[in-house]
């Protein structure tokens, strides 16, 4: 694996919006999400234009908090791609006037491969949106229903090739792994198909099961289960491998990408605590060691900003022994792994000497490198790092 | 004194005691209807839930009988299980006559015999009861040529009645004024009387349950304890009629309650003798026997921080339960504790629910021992109830171990599965007869320390629920025993250490590693558990690695919900027993430790 700067990571703020509309709901999805008419999109539209109303006025006041201006835009939902166009331009005009903004912000943009043509991707272009991660999740047609996709895996395939052929400076998909039953063998047919297409950017994000999904109900019902976990191991290990092996390197625990220039820009501040502004119901945000994160449901969210309120649900102050242990397990998600200098600069706290003889246990059973008081997870560590974050003393 | 009957009633288990107890009560207006409940004198719950008696009650009612005259009739409950055969002695030591009850649908069991002739031991009147007449099952004719062939008791003088309708029970209490004797005694002799009971009252401290056989005791007299040889001064006495009604005086032949500014049940000795500190007599009377425990466990709070909480919670339980026997203990695995001696299992598992509902304690319970006598090569003879104090094999001459008598009480179709479980555990000398038709006592007899492991559970699971079970301590036998430990990644987890007879090491070692590779999750590094007797390891499991954990997503809004996760696993490391560096969770030591201690 490769070593990653942290360095390249901009420390502007970034901007979430989240669009909550799809199409159809997936059984898997625990994210805040809903379907809806033209007419209920246009209204959501104005709604969230109020709260970026609300923030213009609060970030001009606040610039303790928000220092410099926002570089990067993500449009996740949801499905943005379920927006018209119109809507879209709306929105991201709303933005640049309201909010600071860099000039040129990096706009990243998530979309489903039934949304895509060529004239919506012009259109998508015309609009600054730089980077499009499209929600592949498999190029097997019978893995897709299980999924509950609306799309089939020849129709994945040729808007990855749009996507491509459009000019988007960054092209990313989105793969899901270790569905029940699934062999290692289709699981490396899958990436083969990815990396066939030569996206610049992979994510791929093992299946995860929640409660108060339509799987995660089935999960209760007994009627379905979460790959056993070795066999996730297995299919981690077999990811990362085949990605490294065909140029693509890891930067994060699901994501991959062919060169730094193609990683996510706006990702990469969630895990370098990089300040996040997140509006739309259930979007979170962090900045000036706080976070506070929106209503998750639409019509509360919408309530609220109707009356003029700021849609917030709750709100925490990060204690510093907080924020020390978000920055070991955000670190420990990454190949470039935490510094533990760094650390006892900014908390005082001297990880490596609190942990010698486990850090050297670790380093025997090869989860992680030592580097001076750099620790990086390898493969195998990177794997276990929620345990390896847990188990530092700090 | 002529108008005093002092009576107990003796039953084998679910024959009625209570119940009967309940109506004889309620027909004499003991009790407000409204205050009634059933199992009146069962006031635990625990009591009333299982439907047997622990801590025996004692009650005064006011009979007015066909004669015209009214009688107090005392009755002295007795605990309805052989954990607590002493305080069955010592209550029957009080009476002059006993209610013995046979039930009409099941007839004699052997509890009943054996109850009979402990109450024969004691000279008591004996009326036979036949109960539950109501039954449709119930065959009167039958109970009492049982009565007659199995009791030897006089079929016609048998009572039928049902406690349940109230069918009869006027000729019971009839039976108690006319056939029982009034006790005897000299109000004007120097005072002895037998302490057959106490309570523990929060605000007047000990209350001693009383029959007064010689003499009178008055308020405001000096007594002297005689076996604990300690003097109080009598603040308040009386009759116990459910609450407790001061009377001036107690005199021969009456029982009654004393209160004497005694802070705690320690202090005093259930049997002990009560007479007067000036002018004493001069032999105390029989009935002292100090309770010695037989089955030996240590209790851990689950959190550390109740051990305080436990201590104190032990401290008011033993207040009310002299039996009850404690002391400090440590475990490297689980902190600090007590080492408990108990009765029985019944006993035990009394304690440990009382401490669960009546002080909210979670608890760990390392598993239940018997007190093994060792003689070492010197000559010196020790007794050995923690597996921690086992001397080293090389300097024990022979191990001695306690065997009970076991009786258990069976449907016919079942006498093969309980002869092949006692077999299993080492029972000798298995027998059975046949109680009535399709009823079978089974006794064998087989160490205390098999039946403590599970025993119960495995009897009602081979008879479906049908058998009941019951037992004596008869003699110590010489025994292969040894010391099982259980290592995890070379280190002994002292808590799990136990003595086992050899035949069984290997099962129980490595029933113990399964239960444990069973409930200890996956760690970062591999995990060997094993089993070992001295050096020698027989059995063994492994714990591999984990291999994934990390959740695919961690995005803006899945960071907060990550790190409560993560601090919550950090708290919850905080609770977890290390042991060398291997993080074995609680529940990996409840499950292990689980035995369903039952009687």
């Amino acid at each position: 694996m490769k070593e990653h700067s942290p360095g390249a990571v901009s420390t502007a703020p970034g901007l979430y919006l989240h669009l909550p509309f799809c199409s159809a709901i997936c059984p898997y999805c625990d994210f805040s999400v809903l379907t809806g008419t033209a007419e209920r999109k246009r209204f959501f539209v104005e709604i969230l234009r109020r709260e970026i109303e609300l923030w213009a006025s609060r970030i001009s006041s606040d610039r303790d908090s928000w220092r410099s201006a926002f570089d990067t835009l993500y449009l996740g939902g949801g499905t943005p791609s379920a927006l018209t166009s119109t809507d879209l331009g709306r929105i991201l005009r709303e933005v640049v006037e309201q909010l600071p903004t860099t000039p040129r912000p990096w706009i990243q943009f998530e979309a489903n491969p039934e949304d895509v043509d060529a004239r919506r991707c012009a259109s998508w272009r015309e609009l600054g949106i730089a980077s499009v991660s499209l929600g592949v999740q498999s190029f097997d047609d019978d893995q897709l229903r299980f999924l509950g996709r609306r799309h089939d895996g020849a129709t994945g395939e040729s808007a990855v090739r749009q996507v491509l052929a459009a000019g988007f400076s960054a092209v990313s998909l989105d793969l899901i792994f270790g569905l029940p039953d699934q062999t290692p063998e289709a699981w490396r047919d899958e990436l083969e198909r990815a990396v066939r297409l030569r996206p610049h950017h992979i994510s791929c994000y093992q299946l995860t099961i929640h409660d108060g999904t339509p799987f995660g109900f089935r999960q209760a019902r007994g009627q379905l289960r979460e790959m056993p976990e070795e066999a996730q191991g297995e299919l981690f290990r077999l990811t990362h491998r085949f990605l490294a092996d065909h140029g693509y390197t890891a930067y994060e625990v699901s994501n991959f990408a062919l060169s730094e220039e193609f990683r996510s820009r706006h990702n990469q501040k969630y895990w370098h605590h990089v300040p996040y502004l997140g509006l739309g119901p259930s979007a979170h945000s962090f900045a000036g060691g706080r976070r506070w994160w929106n209503e998750r449901k639409v019509p509360a969210w919408q309530r609220r900003i109707l009356a003029g309120e700021f849609p917030v649900a709750e709100e925490e102050k990060l204690s510093p022994s907080q924020h020390l242990l978000e920055r070991l397990f955000l670190g420990l998600r990454t190949p470039s792994g935490v510094d533990c200098g760094k650390l006892n600069e900014e908390f005082g706290v001297d990880l490596l000497a609190k942990n010698t003889g486990l850090i050297e246990r670790w380093s025997a059973a090869g989860y992680v490198d030592v580097d001076g008081t750099v620790v990086r997870p390898t493969l195998d560590g990177l794997a276990i790092s929620e345990s390896l974050a847990a188990s530092l003393e700090v | 004194m002529d108008t005093t009957r002092n009576f107990c009633i003796i039953a084998h288990i679910d024959h009625g005691k209570s119940t009967l107890a309940d109506r004889l009560i309620q027909q004499c207006g003991g009790v407000e209807q409204r205050e009634f409940r059933d199992q009146i004198l069962d006031s635990m719950d625990i009591e009333r839930e299982r439907g047997i008696t622990i801590k025996s009650n004692t009650v005064t009612l006011e009979y007015t009988a066909r004669d015209g005259i009214t009688y107090h009739l005392n009755l002295i409950d007795t605990p309805g299980h052989v954990d607590f055969s002493h305080e069955v002695r010592r209550s029957l030591m009080s009476c002059e006559g006993a209610l013995l009850i046979v039930d009409a649908a099941q007839g004699v069991e052997a509890q009943t015999v054996a109850n009979l002739y402990l109450a024969l031991e004691y000279d008591l009147e004996i009326v036979p009861v036949i109960n539950k007449i109501d039954l449709p099952a119930a065959d009167v004719e039958r109970a009492r040529e049982e009565i007659d062939a199995d009791l030897g008791l006089d079929p016609f003088e048998a009572l039928p009645c049902s406690a349940k309708t109230g069918e009869g029970i006027d000729e019971v209490l009839e039976a108690i004024v006319q056939r029982l004797p009034a006790p005897s005694g000299d109000p004007a002799l120097p005072p002895s009387a037998l302490i057959f009971d106490a309570q523990y009252d929060a605000y007047r401290g000990v209350v001693l349950l009383v029959r007064v056989r010689e003499g009178t005791l008055e308020k405001g007299q000096t007594i002297l304890l005689m076996h604990s040889d300690k003097e109080y001064q009598i603040e308040e006495l009386g009759l116990l009629k459910l609450k407790r009604v001061p009377t001036k005086q107690l005199a021969s032949g009456e029982v009654g309650y004393v209160i004497a500014g005694i802070k705690a049940i320690q202090d005093i000795a259930i049997g002990d003798t009560i007479t007067d500190a000036e002018k004493p007599v001069t032999e105390p009377l029989p009935g002292y026997q100090e309770a010695k425990p037989v089955v030996f466990s240590s209790i851990y709070p689950l959190s550390s921080d109740e051990y305080e909480d436990l201590g104190r919670a032990l401290d008011k339980l033993a207040l009310n339960d002299a039996a009850l026997t404690y002391e400090k203990d440590s475990s490297a695995a689980l902190g600090f504790g007590y080492r408990c001696g108990f009765l029985g299992l019944l006993h035990l598992e009394v304690v440990q629910e009382r401490l669960k509902r009546e002080y909210d304690l979670a608890l760990l319970l390392s598993a239940p021992s018997v007190r093994y006598k060792v003689q070492l090569k010197t000559g010196e003879r020790l007794q050995i109830e923690s597996p921690s104090l086992y001397p080293d094999p090389g300097a024990i001459e022979f191990v001695e171990e306690p065997f009970i008598k076991a009786a258990v009480m069976i449907p016919e179709r079942y006498i093969g599965a309980v002869m092949e479980l006692c077999r299993e555990r080492r029972g000798e000398n298995t027998t059975f007869n046949y109680l009535s038709v399709g009823r079978v006592e089974l006794t064998s007899e087989m160490p205390l320390a098999e039946v403590l492991f599970d025993f119960y559970d495995r009897l009602k699971t081979v008879t479906q629920g049908y058998g009941s079970f019951d037992y004596e301590i008869i003699d110590y036998r010489i025994s292969d025993l040894v010391k099982v430990d259980i290592l995890v990644n070379g280190e002994q987890v002292d808590a799990l250490s136990q003595l086992v007879h050899r035949d069984k090491a290997r099962a129980r070692a490595m029933h113990y590693c399964e239960r444990l590779e069973e409930h200890i999750p996956k760690q970062q590094f591999k995990i060997a558990i094993q089993g070992a007797i001295g050096g020698t390891i027989i059995a063994r499991k492994t714990i591999s690695a984990f291999r994934k954990d990390v959740t695919a997503k961690c995005y803006g809004g899945d960071i907060s919900r990550k790190r409560k996760l993560l601090e919550k696993q950090k708290e919850g490391k905080k609770r977890m027993k290390m042991v060398g560096s291997v993080e074995i969770p609680q529940k990996a030591f409840v499950a292990v430790l689980k035995t369903e201690p039952g009687s």
